[in-house]
């Protein structure tokens, strides 16, 4: 629990600041900081030497910080610092406590779905590199939300899209992270390789199931020693919920 | 090896800050345009207005034909506006006056498209 006081307060605070971004505040805009406008931005920079549409260097250097994260820390970034990371899981943990069934998604299911997300990448970016223009805009709650319906949003889509993803993330928690964001399908071959994550100890493993309870992406830390999954955002729910002592740790391991 | 809880947060700001503070390193522009060689005088402008490629062409445009501008770099996520002059033939004032000057529309109506936050 007092991780996850950490966590949201970090979360609250970086929430806050995009808020203030994006009310016009800042000296820049609050798309400026979205790392996968770094990928956006790089046919553009490739072929002219100039970044496209909106994009520009910190998109590009966040990118790189994020990327650089995932191989250290795994998908830290998600888990600590993704104001649409927050607002899903804390939209999911409101549908966990109030509706009545269990909202885990069958595992099979689960990674079948999540295949959406790379055929997102690759859509997203061939029209983006073909047009020159942020064509994901009208798509993409990130600006959505924080445009307020802005420029480039998409109407009555836009509003269907986000409807969609609302209820999506009320029933399955990080319904947006798992299936459609084009930046998680970006840094999953990094964060596979992430240097620290959580190690499971079999020997004080009572099975209890609380791990896999607790992880809002639907991982079971007790079914393996290291837990190299792609979605783990270090979030450390699972350690916290463990029972056991140090039966869950945090581990550097390659 | 075993490390901290506490070292995911850490090393999670220590990225970001890195990441706030590496974007000087990637400072190529959304748009570039020479006009003449002439004059090399400096003038960085926060221009609310500037958002994207589409209003960095059209901001840059206003200067087409302008004596004494020499080159217009602009970073359109960064509001950004770079311009070399010859402060012999036009002024930071001269230079504001024409990014803030109301813009004549189709319909007859005209309306200011550009503000200048900061000059340095
Ligand atoms: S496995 Fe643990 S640290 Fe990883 S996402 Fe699930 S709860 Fe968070
Ligand atoms: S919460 Fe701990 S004891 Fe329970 S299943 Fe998970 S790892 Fe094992």
């Amino acid at each position: 629990m007092k991780t996850r006081v950490l966590r949201y307060s970090i979360l609250t605070v970086i929430l806050g600041l995009t808020i203030y971004q994006a009310l016009g505040y800042g000296k820049r805009s609050f798309e400026a900081f979205c790392p996968f406008g770094g990928m956006e931005s790089l046919w553009g920079l490739f072929r002219e030497g100039q970044y496209s549409c909106a994009t520009g260097p910190l998109n590009m250097s966040m990118l790189i910080a994020v990327i650089v994260l995932a191989l250290i820390a795994k998908k830290a970034f998600c888990g600590w610092a993704c104001p649409i990371g927050f607002l899903s899981e804390l939209i999911g943990r409101l549908g966990m406590k109030i509706l009545p069934w269990n909202s885990s998604v069958n595992p099979k299911l689960n990674s079948r779905l999540k295949l959406i997300r790379y055929v997102g990448l690759v859509l997203a970016l061939y029209f983006t590199y073909q047009t020159g223009e942020l064509i994901l805009r009208g798509y993409d709650p990130f600006y959505i939300i924080f445009s307020g319906f802005g420029h480039g949003t998409l109407g009555l889509v836009s509003v269907i899209v986000l409807v969609i993803i609302i209820i999506g993330s009320f029933l399955i928690p990080m319904f947006f992270c798992r299936y459609f964001c084009p930046l998680g399908a970006t840094i999953d071959p990094f964060s596979r390789l992430g240097l620290v994550k959580i190690v499971s100890d079999e020997d004080l493993c009572t099975e209890c199931g609380e791990c896999y309870t607790s992880c809002p992406h639907d991982i079971a830390p007790n079914e393996m020693i290291y837990i190299r999954h792609r979605d783990c955002t270090n979030c450390l729910e699972c350690i916290d919920s463990c029972p056991e002592k140090d039966c869950l740790t945090l581990k550097v391991k390659l | 090896m075993k490390v901290p809880k506490y070292l995911i947060p850490v090393i999670t700001i220590v990225m970001l800050f890195a990441g706030f503070y590496l974007r000087f390193a990637f400072t190529q522009p959304t748009t570039s345009v020479v006009f003449s060689e002439q004059g090399d005088a400096k003038l960085v402008c926060t221009v609310n207005g500037v958002k994207c490629k589409g209003t960095a062409n059209f901001f840059t445009k206003m200067f087409n034909g302008v004596e004494g501008i020499s080159s217009i770099e602009t970073i359109a996520s960064e509001r950004r506006a770079t311009f070399t002059y010859d402060p012999s033939k036009i002024d930071k004032e001269q230079i504001r006056e024409i990014i803030e000057q109301p813009i004549q529309l189709r319909d007859g109506s005209s309306r200011q498209f550009f503000t200048c936050v900061e000059m340095k």
